[in-house]
């Protein structure tokens, strides 16, 4: 990566190496994901695409290597919430706490005001029942509340951990054309996903992680060529 | 710091058994004393404060256990991950935490001593016994503010709800019940510990002088606050230190 790539991308990975109890599971891991571009993270289970992710927003700590978010760990930043949003479990809230009040939590975590959180809900389509606790909502509904989360920031990256999980067909492509726009509109997207399909509908860049490395990354035509995502992507994983 | 804060003590607010908890914690301590004065358990040589002070276990364990469930509960409900993803800087996040169960269990612990006093004030006979020094149940509030401290950080580095309430009950309970086994340690351990501490600073209960702070009341207070301090150090390195 040039210099001046390295200051444009959002989101840069570099050898990150991560190990538990002995076992390595990412091993000198490097990639970066660039503002107005819709990069696919896929592997399979196990891969390490969620400890990536967890490593990039600083939830699990690196055994060595870096990963920054707008060129600074995401840590360091005042209003993390404004720099990058994130869905890695749709069962993230307390589902004792009522949709409106998570988002009136992760709102004044950040200091933003309490028009943040009427404009999340009515983004995802939950206004009408943010009055439901949470563990009172269906898997579609919990996913759309922490996609509200995400969002509730208005923020430069997004990072998402198979949003796809519980949404019915209507609201994939609610998704698709929400982060298309947002990638279109500047913002960095970098999203997890078994569907190859919604990686080949509208992902800009690939990222394939095998066994802890990476075993590609490149521009989504480059990848697939005149094959299917699907089919090259099981050639890679399981033919390689 | 401010908004972290904020959002720790909206997320109390926001679950109602977490407020309703602590509500409850706040009723422990009064109801138990009321029901002591009522029946004749306040003794002949014991004063309104020490007769309000009656129902102070009860109080220290319902704050400790409360601190603890909410604090393992961010990881039993997997709310850790929110919380980490929006406020990333663990010092920050530790700190807010810190001050919200600070907070609330301060403002908890003097609502329930004030209403301890007042009610046993109420029940017993008049002129039977000296009011004693209700300042004294400062002592109250420091002990409960100091074993909730514990519980939160034993929540945090215990991660279950269950095991961090069992360890509050155990540090609350159990060095008056294993005084006989401490041998020369029985005064420094039984003496600091939260129950023995309000014990010295209210006066009147009969307290074996094996059991008395070296240093005094004022000596037994200090050193149960840097024991609670160094639990929630300890709480704090494990935060910063640890995946999420």
């Amino acid at each position: 990566m040039t210099p001046g790539e390295r200051a444009a991308a959002a989101i840069v990975v570099e050898d990150a190496t991560k190990v538990i109890d002995g076992v390595t599971v990412l091993d000198g891991v490097s990639f970066s994901a660039l503002p107005g571009r819709v990069t696919a993270f896929v592997g399979p289970n196990g891969a390490g695409k969620t400890t990536t992710l967890r490593a990039i927003l600083g939830i699990d700590h690196l055994t060595s290597g870096r990963a920054t978010v707008g060129g600074r760990p995401f840590a360091e930043h005042r209003q993390p919430v404004r720099v990058a949003g994130a869905l890695l479990t749709p069962d993230a809230a307390h589902p004792r706490r009522t949709a409106r009040g998570h988002l009136s939590v992760v709102a004044a975590s950040n200091d933003l005001p309490g028009s943040s959180v009427d404009a999340a809900l009515e983004l995802v389509g939950i206004a009408g029942i943010a009055a439901l606790p949470v563990g009172q909502m269906s898997l579609g509904m919990r996913q759309r509340l922490a996609l509200g989360t995400a969002l509730i920031g208005d923020p430069a990256v997004l990072i998402l951990d198979e949003p796809h999980n519980g949404l019915d067909a209507g609201a994939i492509r609610w998704l698709r054309v929400v982060l298309r726009a947002l990638a279109d509109g500047g913002r960095t997207v970098l999203l997890s996903t078994h569907l190859m399909a919604e990686i080949e509908a509208f992902c800009d860049e690939v990222v394939v992680i095998d066994q802890g490395r990476i075993a590609m990354a490149g521009p989504l035509g480059h990848f697939i060529g005149g094959a299917s995502m699907e089919e090259r992507y099981l050639d890679m994983v399981e033919g390689g | 710091m401010r908004p972290a804060l904020r959002a720790e003590l909206l997320k109390i607010t926001t679950v109602r058994g977490q407020w309703l908890g602590a509500a409850i914690a706040t009723l422990a301590l009064p109801a138990v004393s009321l029901l002591v004065a009522a029946t004749g358990g306040v003794g002949a040589g014991d004063t309104v404060t020490s007769g309000a002070a009656t129902g102070s276990i009860a109080g220290l364990l319902a704050f400790g256990i409360w601190a603890a469930t909410v604090a393992a509960g961010e990881y039993a409900q997997q709310t850790m991950i929110v919380s980490l993803m929006t406020v990333p800087r663990r010092s920050v996040l530790y700190g807010a935490k810190l001050a919200a169960i600070g907070m609330v269990a301060a403002g908890g612990a003097l609502v329930s001593a004030v209403t301890a006093w007042l009610v046993v004030w109420a029940v017993l006979p008049t002129g039977a016994h000296h009011t004693g020094e209700p300042f004294a149940l400062v002592s109250v509030v420091l002990a409960i503010v100091a074993v909730s401290v514990l519980g939160m950080a034993v929540g945090l580095l215990s991660k279950s709800p269950a095991a961090s309430a069992s360890i509050v009950v155990v540090a609350v309970l159990l060095p008056k019940a294993a005084a006989g086994l401490l041998g020369g340690l029985e005064r420094w351990v039984v003496g600091a510990s939260p129950g023995t501490v309000i014990t010295q600073a209210v006066g009147g209960a009969q307290l074996p002088h094996s059991q008395m702070f070296p240093g005094g009341a004022a000596a037994a207070a200090l050193t149960m606050l840097l024991v609670a301090t160094a639990v929630a150090l300890g709480g704090a390195v494990a935060l910063l230190r640890r995946d999420g």
